[in-house]
């Protein structure tokens, strides 16, 4: 018995050896599955992109991981020896920053995050700099003027991008009324559908949304035959093949790689990471079969114009949903203000709250 | 006007998948059972009907094979209760853990995939977007009445119900507690997870994890609601959907009203019914409920 447990462990040390010392060990928790065409995978790709870039990174990966036993999962990645970790969801962060004071020789990326320390700096896309983009194709779209936004919950990043979808599309079509719905969860598939039915028989006929995964949403949109804009993954296309007009995703791969190759080389630096299409953090998809030839090339003209500057979608003078000037005249917001919106742009419907 | 028919139609689509398991465990309850586990089913019936409709390209087998496994699952909850004496409330937890883990197991491949669903019919016309459903939601109104006759109407019901109230006697007068108990937790077994079934390949189209969302327990609160009359828990299931639909909807004209008040509506109207009611309700209570049958001394 004994010499068998010595040949195994000889054959798995020898396993290991031949296998060679990965360059660097990479981790990542998501508190959803992998594969739900959403903001999860969208995280995912970026890891598997990684990995594909430099393959000498070995990866480490959980998913479906609670809030409450992420320092724990991320820890073990640590004793696994992890030198890179990405916990990969907006509630990870104070999980994420009790280990990084804990673990100085370990590197922590951090969606969306507004913490920083030595050794931890975030990351995300300019989305709602993006969103401007999906309003300019659903102005374009809309055949009844209404278009229809289901968040998850109210918070700063969705009133945000409710807003560029509003903006852009009035920047195209003045009489747009855009229609606001939260469910109150970021999953949760049959409030997500009713909300849907909600917005279609109020007569939105084009619908985006800022949720998990919006998988739901597209199919009831397809099954009524109006039109849909999807975000966080373009992976969403499949489930309304005919209702799809455009989508952003997040593309997160190549900076992925970036940071490895900055962690191998000792020239990483804690700092709040915020591009936009321009740099191909977010992406906008293909357009759908029902798009005409005129707007898919409006809709680029608009992306040129944000890629090069000229186009600024939360440039002053915006007014909120009571007339107050919200961003005064001359006055613009950048990426790192989009966490202050708790109001909606003049010309929607529905609450802040 | 059209905003109120939007809104009926809604409800009653909302209203469907609770009153499945609302009509099993009406029954369940009736034989004095108390079960806790029918989240835990839904969720099951909901992985297994997503999974199936998958692999075979078939929204019904789904449902079948959905019916068949909460038949089986409900199977071991009867088996600990009625034969191994388990007490009520732990083993409908258990049950209900169970459910929420093994669906998650049984759904993993199929995150972010795309099954066949059932196909609507529209009452109001083809081209309708209200009173559209599929054949689950007009077979979960058409079973109140059936369930109602069956419990209140007919011999083998008063069985029921005498087992419900005093299986000691029923068992004298020649009933056999434990056959009525298995029977009814085969009925609610398929029921709930005909519930879930009908959220995952009915109304929505897709599974993801714990996707009942509470609604397991929705259905408990809803029997003592309904102080364990089928009708009355129509009425519930209706609020309950209605409440769901109406917040959506308000927030589409406008009208801003919180997500989480109007998610308490169904436990709120509960705590109502038993503040109210009370000793109405403790006097229309099976008397056996939750209580362990040891069995009769056969002579």
């Amino acid at each position: 018995m004994k010499r068998v447990v010595t040949v195994l462990a000889a054959l798995l040390v020898g396993g290991i050896v031949l296998a060679g010392e990965p360059c660097l060990t990479v981790g990542m928790i998501i508190g959803g599955p992998k594969d739900d065409a959403g903001y999860n995978q969208a995280q995912y790709e970026a890891l598997m992109t990684l990995k594909e870039k430099m393959p000498c990174v070995e990866i480490l990966f959980a998913e479906n991981v609670p809030e409450g036993e992420a320092e724990a999962v991320l820890e073990s990645m640590i004793q696994q020896g992890a030198k890179l970790l990405f916990p990969a969801g907006f509630g990870y962060m104070f999980p994420a920053l009790n280990l990084a004071k804990r673990y100085p020789d370990v590197i922590f990326m951090h969606p969306g995050g507004y913490m920083l320390a030595d050794n931890f700096g975030t990351y995300f896309s300019n989305v709602q700099f993006a969103y401007y983009l999906l309003g300019v194709a659903a102005g374009l779209m809309t055949k009844t003027g209404k278009i229809g936004f289901i968040g998850g919950m109210p918070i700063a990043f969705v009133l945000g991008n409710c807003n560029a979808f509003h903006l852009g599309a009035r920047a195209v079509n003045p009489n747009v009324t855009t229609y606001f719905v939260v469910t109150g969860a970021w999953v949760d598939r049959a409030k997500e559908v009713a909300a849907t039915q909600a917005l279609l028989q109020q007569g939105c006929d084009v619908i985006g949304s800022h949720l998990d995964s919006p998988i739901a949403v597209a199919q009831t949109v397809e099954a009524a035959g109006a039109f849909f804009v999807g975000y966080p993954s373009l992976a969403v296309q499949k489930f309304c093949p005919n209702a799809w007009v455009t989508g952003l995703g997040l593309t997160w791969g190549d900076f992925f790689a970036d940071i490895a190759q900055q962690v191998l080389d000792g020239t990483w630096k804690p700092a709040h990471i915020r591009k936009g299409v321009e740099a191909g953090f977010i992406t906008l998809g293909e357009f759908g079969p029902r798009v005409p030839e005129e707007v898919k090339k409006i809709v680029l003209e608009y992306k040129e114009k944000l890629i090069s500057g000229e186009l600024q979608p939360f440039a002053g003078p915006i007014r909120d949903q009571e007339g107050n000037i919200r961003i005064k005249e001359g006055e613009v917001w950048g990426p790192m203000d989009m966490g202050k919106f708790d109001w909606l742009v003049e010309g929607i419907v529905g609450s802040p709250k | 006007m059209s905003w109120f028919l939007s809104w009926i139609s809604g409800a009653i689509l909302y209203a469907a998948p609770i009153l499945f398991p609302t009509l099993g465990e009406v029954m369940e309850q009736r034989t004095g059972m108390v079960n806790l586990g029918l989240e835990g089913l839904m969720l099951l019936g909901a992985s297994v009907s997503f999974a199936v409709s998958y692999l075979t390209n078939n929204a019904w087998l789904g449902v079948l094979a959905a019916a068949g496994v909460g038949l089986l699952a409900n199977m071991v909850y009867a088996w600990l209760v009625v034969k191994r004496n388990a007490h009520q409330l732990a083993t409908g937890l258990a049950l209900m853990f169970f459910g929420i883990g093994i669906s998650a197991l049984i759904g993993k491949p199929y995150v972010g995939q795309m099954a066949p669903t059932l196909p609507k019919y529209a009452v109001l016309g083809p081209t309708s977007l209200i009173f559209r459903y599929d054949l689950l939601v007009y077979l979960a109104f058409f079973l109140v009445p059936v369930v109602w006759f069956l419990l209140f109407r007919t011999r083998f019901g008063l069985r029921l119900r005498a087992v419900g109230e005093s299986p000691a006697i029923a068992y004298a007068a020649g009933v056999s507690p434990e056959f009525m108990r298995f029977f009814v937790a085969a009925l609610a077994g398929v029921l709930a997870a005909v519930g879930g079934a009908h959220l995952a390949v009915g109304i929505t189209g897709t599974w993801s994890e714990g996707m009942t969302a509470g609604r397991g327990f929705i259905a408990v609160a809803l029997v003592i609601f309904s102080r364990w009359n089928p009708l009355r828990a129509v009425l519930g299931a209706l609020v309950f959907g209605g409440a769901v639909v109406l917040q959506l909807q308000l927030q589409a004209r406008g009208i801003g009203v919180s997500a989480f008040i109007l998610d308490m509506i169904p436990y709120v109207l509960t705590l109502l019914v038993l503040l109210i009611w009370g000793r109405g309700v403790r006097y229309v209570a099976p008397a056996s409920l939750g209580r362990v049958y040891f069995g009769t001394e056969r002579g």
